[in-house]
């Protein structure tokens, strides 16, 4: 099942696709209104997208002061070429120590390697501690934004997976008390946690700090109480050096929520204070990811991409994700961004994904740090067209346009024909005949002439001179 | 800096569910509000760097737990089960170096995991700040933070807080679930 198959189920219910969209312009809207407040927004982000190209100009020498600097600070760092090398390097820290449960606070990356089935398997308990992410791994089912993993269900669907996993009354739909029940829940396993693992937002290579940002707090819980803290990180989150900090997190929650900050903006560097008796030394050890970002940087239209801070504007804004929902991109990131990552990693697999966008270029335009989304969306359909990833009738046909096109004789004669016999036609049958774009909508009627025949019939008349 | 800083503040912090409270140090106790009268608290964490002219509760308010005996508003050190028995917490209050302006943030360093773990426990956080040390934006603010001396410090704004249901805003995440920050006039 491809994108456009499941964007079909989703549109199916006509009321739900409508509170979708409303709820993600919503966001949209508060992005709008958050970024009116700071008079220099698009000099922050020329300034944002300039330290981004900068830093992923020179990533090797920055992760290596990072990894000197964090070092220094007594964290260990570990690299990872891919997914199968990041989770195992996390099962065997986990294991050398016996331990078995584990809090986890938002982190894309660990979705992409798929951390949690890989732990689960091995015994060790993982728990989600972002309630939104905690939602969706009591559904078994991946996030459907990066930012708001839950932003697909309604209350009443939260209300009955609580009813089931945590003994919520039957009916349970306020949302306070929803999040009361959850908050007690993970409270327990914050407390009995024995590692905790967090992504990162950014990395700053000078001090070997860095970033995690969480509205919920759960990063901070989930680290101050266990002794372990394991920081998995992509390679493109590096950043040069403190103050450089300051555009993007000043960018960062006004796109990504429309808040003038997080509540909690928590800057690490080394493990935390030895203060429990008796209990293992405090450990922090830190997991450098590619897992696909190199071959990402090596391609001159796409590594722009690399600069994504994940705060989800372009999701937010996008009539065809608002409309169709995460899951319909059947990726870990979806949206401009994810269709625009994602094809790198599995052309085949994802072929489908630069063409779920009307190329209106709303993703670019919020866009913080100034990642051209529509104009490689664009360059995506191109390269994939020239990899032999369309599927056959797409190839036929645009083959045929293009000698068509290309001898404008014969594509007037044809699509004068084609008007003739077109118009005779009732219009019911000619949406039918045509595309799936008449799904929904219908032709407008065929005019009699095509707009070269009006243009010369002026032109006649023109020379004519007036009457 | 904005004409107004202060009240550019308190409407960001209100935005992120925090309130702004103008005090100074000798009334701070008597101008935020408690979950319930005063000498009826019976768990709260004071941080050891909240100024020596404030006020505290009497000692025998601060979190009294038999075998924490050793936290006080001017001690630390506990046992691993310590930490986790902070968990009644009712009130938590920090001393945070700096505010700003922009967001209604401030710049806080723990003293120990403890603190962290204490601001992240309490049902309820107060935290004072010197009213003359606001800037304007987070510029501003890492000229005056020495990350590479730092090993923890985080921007705090408002309680913890979610709206991963349906975008319904809901304070007390996991956290506390009412944040006040107290403007420290000398």
């Amino acid at each position: 099942m491809g994108h456009v198959d499941r964007a079909r189920e989703f549109v199916r219910d006509e009321s739900r696709t409508k509170w979708h969209d409303e709820s993600l312009w919503f966001v949209r809207a508060k992005r709008d209104d958050a970024a009116d407040t700071v008079p220099d927004w698009e000099a922050l982000r020329d300034e944002a997208a300039t330290i981004k190209r900068d830093a992923l100009s020179r990533l090797p020498d920055l992760w290596r002061q990072f990894e000197t600097a964090a070092t220094e600070a007594g964290a260990v760092v570990h690299w990872a070429r891919d997914a199968e090398e990041h989770n195992q390097i996390v099962l065997d820290l986990l294991e050398e120590r016996g331990f078995r449960r584990v809090v986890k606070s938002k982190s894309m990356l660990t979705e992409e390697c798929g951390l949690n089935p890989f732990l689960e398997a091995r015994g060790i308990e993982i728990i989600d501690t972002d309630l939104g992410e905690r939602i969706v791994q009591l559904r078994n089912e991946p996030p459907s934004h990066i930012v708001m993993p839950a932003i697909h269900l309604k209350r009443s669907e939260v209300g009955k997976l609580f009813e089931k996993e945590m003994g919520a009354p039957v009916g349970l739909d306020d949302p306070d008390a929803l999040t009361a029940l959850a908050r007690k829940d993970l409270r327990k396993r914050f407390i009995a946690a024995e590692a905790g693992i967090t992504g990162v937002n950014f990395a700053v290579a000078e001090t070997g700090s860095f970033v995690v940002v969480t509205n919920e707090g759960n990063a901070d819980l989930g680290t101050a109480l266990p002794s372990l803290h394991i920081a998995c990180v992509g390679l493109e989150k590096i950043i040069p050096a403190p103050s450089d900090l300051a555009p993007f997190l000043r960018l960062l929650a006004r796109s990504a929520t429309g808040q003038p900050i997080s509540a909690y903006t928590s800057h690490f560097r080394g493990p935390r204070e030895a203060e429990d008796i008796g209990s293992p030394a405090p450990a922090m050890h830190i997991v450098i990811v590619d897992n696909g970002r190199s071959d990402l940087l090596a391609q001159p239209s796409f590594r722009d991409a690399l600069a994504c801070i994940r705060c989800g504007a372009c999701l937010n804004t996008c009539p065809v994700y608002r409309r169709s929902g995460g899951h319909s991109y059947g990726t870990t990131i979806p949206g401009p961004i994810g269709s625009v990552l994602e094809p790198s990693r599995d052309p085949k697999a994802h072929a489908e994904l630069p063409h779920a966008c009307t190329l209106c270029g709303s993703c670019t335009n919020v866009c913080p740090v100034r990642v051209p989304l529509h104009h490689q969306l664009l360059t995506w359909r191109a390269h994939l067209a020239e990899g032999g990833h369309h599927p056959t009738r797409r190839r036929v046909a645009f083959g045929l346009a293009g000698r068509l096109f290309a001898h404008p004789r014969a594509y007037e004669i044809l699509t004068k024909a084609g008007r003739r016999v077109a118009r005779r036609l009732p219009t019911a049958w000619l949406d039918r005949l045509t595309s799936p774009w008449t799904e929904a909508r219908t032709l407008p009627p065929i005019p009699a002439r095509s707009f070269r025949e009006q243009m010369r019939a002026r032109a006649r008349q023109a020379t004519k001179g007036p009457r | 800096m904005p004409a107004n800083p202060w009240s550019v503040l308190e409407e960001r912090l209100a935005q992120n569910g925090g309130r702004l409270v103008h005090s100074h140090s000798g009334a701070w106790i008597d101008s935020v509000k408690w979950p319930c009268e005063f000498a009826e608290l019976t768990h709260v964490y004071v941080a050891k760097n909240v100024p020596e002219s404030s006020p505290t509760p009497p000692a025998s308010q601060l979190f009294p737990t038999a075998h924490l005996s050793t936290l006080t508003s001017r001690g630390v050190g506990a046992t691993a089960k310590a930490m986790r028995d902070l968990e009644p917490l009712e009130v938590t209050v920090l001393y945070a170096d700096f505010a700003v302006a922009e967001n209604g943030a401030v710049w806080h360093v723990p003293a120990s995991a403890l603190e962290r773990t204490a601001a992240l426990l309490a049902e309820h956080l107060i935290v004072l700040v010197p009213a003359s040390s606001l800037v304007a934006t987070l510029h501003h603010a890492y000229e005056r933070i020495a990350l590479a001396e730092t090993r923890f410090g985080w921007f705090l704004s408002g309680p913890s807080k979610t709206a991963d249901i349906e975008q319904s805003l809901v304070l007390g995440a996991h956290g506390p679930r009412t944040m006040q920050l107290v403007a420290l006039e000398s």
